[in-house]
């Protein structure tokens, strides 16, 4: 296909006169291309994946990116001349195509960093993907990866609490944190609801949690459902004699109501809030800049981030709206399970968690890191797994994920036919049953199975929910996976 | 401070399967490669240049290992054998390489679960106030539990003048120790022989459970000679005929002064040597050295040596 | 009431053996281990007391059972635990942390509501022996 190859002669730079002269120019003259450019250790560099339409050079393509991007607009200006233009313009400096994938393009771009404002997340969106997303030459662009320079990270606090600070708080060590989300999502009322809460953490269980769009609704109000949760949580505390909590979810129509539900929630004694990704990046920050005054570990459920996140020809990759919000300051953030019932490719999802966990993450193609990312130091957010996940699948999930993750089985707690804390006893046995075996040397991925059969031998709750679910997996082909290595559905 | 915790990265060869039947037979020979120990006594061979006598001891030990490994696989023997050691000698003589490879060969015959050694000396045992020596030996001990603690010049542990000692307490607990926890550690108490000899009079405890005694005699002149061939090859240097005779006299002297250290006095003196040499090239040589006077060493180098007026080749030397 | 605080409460009491293997587990990973001891286990109570400093350079298990048989010994009916320090970037915290002795009774945690404004009640939790 002539149309990918490239036209140098139409693809220079213009200098001097040439470049103002007033008329229509291509991007890749007006300086938003330059494949001799070395980019800074300040600079901040962004990959898309571009699929020009038909008939646009790739090049072209890719400096228009970084000029809509940036400063440019579809003609020259001569108030340009006002500023140090040069030094604004993002550069497009390395264009390549996708492997297997004819008609994609990876396209990455360099940005000064002058061009953000310090410690705000709601700024750099706008800038990288304000603008250009809807930009009529390119068929589908996605936002693969950033690398934030030492630089720029520094300007954010980073998360308040953090993986270390908050297992000192629970004084939790070793072992994946368990959670269950309430079930139904929807209708339970206050004191319902404090009972199906009460019911998990008793039965060994760290957190339980509100779901996405449980915010204070006809059938609860949320100060009726803080109250009667936190009595579950303090009661199943003082029964156990372990620190347990109960993401309370503080989101809400505007900040001022928001700030009022955390902070009852401060007053009932709770360890932890939660919020939606969908009140936006800049009450994100708010949230994490409260959390930090208020010694509250701050959850991320990442609501409605699959209608950009899913496709691989367009959108963003969960990979940089993890990143965003490690500089935000989110302590827990949903990032996927990949054997439940939601998209998630094992690689894919490793490779969020890495961007998460890591203090410093290396290029690694077949999970999807395409930068190397010093994190200088900002805390680390622990991850959380949920969604269709059951104890039979104990063995795969510490497998992929290790330790330092928060484990939600919602429909595998409540759904027990031994009842709630029956469920949670299951989930929490085979938990520490697989820890220990993975200590000791033993092959948990193989031998998972063997283990969750020997510890419901004496586990009564254990062995019927390995009746009930034992057999249940998600086997769908993935949407999302690397390019780079083929990588096969994860099965049960 | 001379805690050394030697490391040891490798994974133990796998113990020969255990079934609920014992074997009626055991090829020895063949445990004997399969275990690695052939490779550790020819290491040994190498590392150290003659110590036939003892070399034979740690073959026969090997042997004995081997053979009560053999036993307890049959069934015939169910208690651990007592392995704690005692090596004697001058210093210089290779009792710490010894040491290292004997680590290594009882880990590999499975005796102990990890096969590091920590090299110890008095001063690392015994505390200097009251109820400081229990920890710091139990420290000690703990840092060594599934190796091999290396006491050397065991014999300074018991001070019976000085009724303010404390060393008393760090024998106890070793005593303690080797008796009631074989498993966990091998111990092995060196120095020279008189005075261990001395030290397991008045501590019989010890004697009782130490198994094997090994003696390190001194290397013998033509050893050491060859030792200095080696040391001066490694850095190439040689002696000419002048100096190789002058240095055959010098071993000669200097082994029947006191303080002798074998290869170390050996080496020592090869290092003041090398300083003359460099001081007589310096002082008298016109014009250009070419390679051969920067490497050889001559007669006058090595006879400049008190040594052979009677004294000593400097101040006061501490031993080993 | 068997509280169930540490990594494996919910499996039954481990042995001898199953300590030492996850022991040896945290010296593969070059983590310190300490033995704590306490005889009120109340969740907000992070300090116990401990048996001696954290041990640093171990290469086996068997230092380490040594110090647990001698304090099970010295207070056979308080709860002693294991905790094994990691010291690298980024952690610089606990990374194991395991009951491994119970008293013979364990205490309960009595609490405490206090009404204030509105419906909103505080919580004390008190340990009860």
């Amino acid at each position: 296909m002539n149309a990918q190859t490239e036209t140098k002669a139409q693809n220079t730079e213009l200098k001097g006169k040439e470049r103002y002269r007033s008329g229509v120019l291509k991007y890749a003259q007006m300086g938003y291309w330059n494949g001799d450019y070395v980019p800074k250790d300040t600079d901040i560099l962004a990959l898309f994946r571009i699929t020009p339409q038909d008939g646009v050079d790739p090049i072209e393509a890719a400096a228009a990116v970084a000029g809509e991007s940036s400063t440019a607009t579809w003609t020259v200006v001569w108030t340009d001349r006002l500023t140090a233009a040069e030094q604004y313009r993002a550069k497009a400096y390395r264009v390549e195509p996708v492997p297997n994938n004819p008609g994609q393009w990876f396209a990455y771009i360099a940005y000064d960093l002058i061009l953000f404002e310090e410690g705000s997340i709601a700024n750099l969106t706008a800038s990288i993907i304000g603008n250009v997303f809807g930009f009529k030459p390119l068929k589908a662009l996605r936002l693969e990866d950033m690398r934030l320079p030492v630089a720029y990270v520094k300007t954010f606090k980073g998360p308040a609490t953090g993986i270390v600070m908050e297992r000192e708080r629970l004084d939790k060590f070793g072992r994946p944190l368990l959670g269950a989300t309430t079930k139904p999502k929807l209708g339970l009322s206050a004191k319902n609801y404090g009972r199906v809460v009460y019911e998990g953490l008793k039965g060994g269980l760290d957190f339980m949690k509100d779901d996405e769009n449980i915010n204070s609704q006809p059938f609860m109000h949320w100060r009726d459902r803080f109250l009667y949760c936190m009595e579950g949580v303090a009661k199943a505390s003082a029964q156990t004699g372990e620190v347990k909590g109960h993401y309370l979810n503080v989101t809400a129509g505007t900040m001022e109501e928001m700030y009022k539900r955390a902070e009852l929630a401060k007053e009932t004694g709770s360890t932890i809030v939660m919020i939606d990704l969908v009140i936006g990046y800049t009450a994100i920050q708010s949230m994490a800049n409260w959390s930090r005054q208020n010694d509250m570990i701050l959850h991320l459920h990442r609501a409605g981030h699959g209608t950009y996140t899913r496709q691989k020809t367009h959108g963003v990759s969960f990979r940089v709206i993890a990143k965003w919000m490690r500089l935000a300051g989110v302590d827990h953030i949903h990032a996927g399970t990949s054997v439940g019932k939601l998209e998630g490719d094992p690689l894919t999802v490793q490779g969020y968690y890495n961007v998460l966990r890591e203090l410093k993450n290396e290029i690694d193609l077949p999970r999807g890191i395409y930068f190397e990312q010093d994190w200088a130091d900002i805390k680390k957010v622990m991850p959380v797994a949920s969604g269709g996940i059951h104890a039979g699948q104990m063995h795969q999930l510490i497998d992929l994920f290790g330790d330092d993750v928060v484990l939600q089985f919602g429909g595998g707690t409540i759904g027990h036919p031994m009842g709630i804390q029956a469920g949670a006893t299951a989930n929490r046995v085979a938990l520490e049953a697989m820890v220990l075996a993975r200590n000791e040397g033993r092959d948990i991925k193989n031998e998972g199975p063997e283990i969750l059969r020997a510890a419901a031998r004496w586990c009564k709750p254990l062995e019927a929910a390995l009746d009930v679910w034992g057999d249940i997996s998600f086997n769908y082909q993935s949407t999302d996976t690397s390019d780079y290595v083929p990588s096969p559905t994860v099965s049960a | 401070m001379s805690t050394t915790i030697v490391a040891k990265g490798e994974a133990p060869p796998p113990a020969p399967p255990t079934s609920d039947t014992p074997p009626a037979s055991i090829d020895l020979a063949e445990d004997f490669r399969e275990s690695g120990v052939a490779e550790v006594l020819a290491q040994l061979d190498r590392e150290l240049v003659g110590l036939k006598p003892v070399k034979q001891r740690i073959r026969e030990t090997a042997a004995l290992l081997l053979v009560d490994r053999a036993r307890k696989r049959m069934g015939l023997t169910q208690t651990t054998p007592t392995l704690h050691m005692s090596f004697t000698g001058n210093p210089g003589t290779g009792k710490t390489t010894v040491a290292l490879r004997m680590a290594d060969l009882l880990f590999r015959l499975g005796y102990v679960r990890k096969g590091h050694l920590v090299s110890v000396t008095r001063d690392d045992l015994v505390g200097q106030y009251i109820g400081h020596t229990a920890p710091k030996t139990k420290d000690v001990l703990k840092k060594a539990m599934g190796g091999v603690l290396f006491i050397d010049e065991a014999y300074y542990l018991y001070r019976p003048d000085n009724e303010r000692d404390y060393g008393q307490e760090a024998i106890e607990i070793l005593l303690q120790v080797m008796e009631n926890q074989r498993d966990d550690l091998v111990v092995i108490l060196a120095g020279y022989a008189d005075r261990m000899d001395r030290f397991y009079q008045s501590n019989p405890g010890f004697r009782s459970r130490i198994a094997h005694h090994i003696d390190f005699p001194d290397y013998e002149d033509g050893e050491l000679l060859a030792i200095a061939d080696t040391m001066l090859t490694e850095q190439n240097y040689r002696l000419d005929a002048g100096a190789r005779e002058a240095m055959t006299q010098y071993i000669a002297l200097r082994r029947a002064q006191p303080h002798f250290a074998n290869a170390r006095s050996i080496r020592n003196a090869l290092d003041r040597a090398r300083l003359r040499q460099a001081n007589r090239l310096f002082e008298s040589t016109a014009g250009a050295v070419d390679k051969e006077a920067l490497s050889t060493i001559v007669a006058a180098d090595i006879r400049a040596s008190r040594v052979f007026s009677g004294g000593l080749d400097s101040e006061r030397r501490s031993p080993s | 009431m068997r509280i169930t605080q540490g990594t494996f409460s919910f499996l039954p009491d481990l042995t001898d053996d199953q300590i030492v293997a996850q022991v040896e587990y945290c010296l593969n990973n070059n983590w310190a281990i300490g033995v704590e001891y306490t005889d009120d286990p109340h969740p907000r109570s992070f300090l116990w007391e401990m048996w001696g400093n954290p041990m640093f350079d171990l290469r086996d298990a068997a230092g380490v059972m040594m110090e647990v048989r001698a304090c099970r010994k010295a207070v056979p009916d308080h709860y002693i635990r294991i905790n094994a320090f990691d010291s690298s970037r980024g952690f610089e915290t606990v990374r194991l942390s395991f009951i491994v002795n119970r008293p013979k009774v364990e205490p309960t945690f009595k609490y405490t509501r206090t009404e204030v404004a509105g419906r909103t009640v505080n919580i004390t939790m008190t340990t009860e022996f």
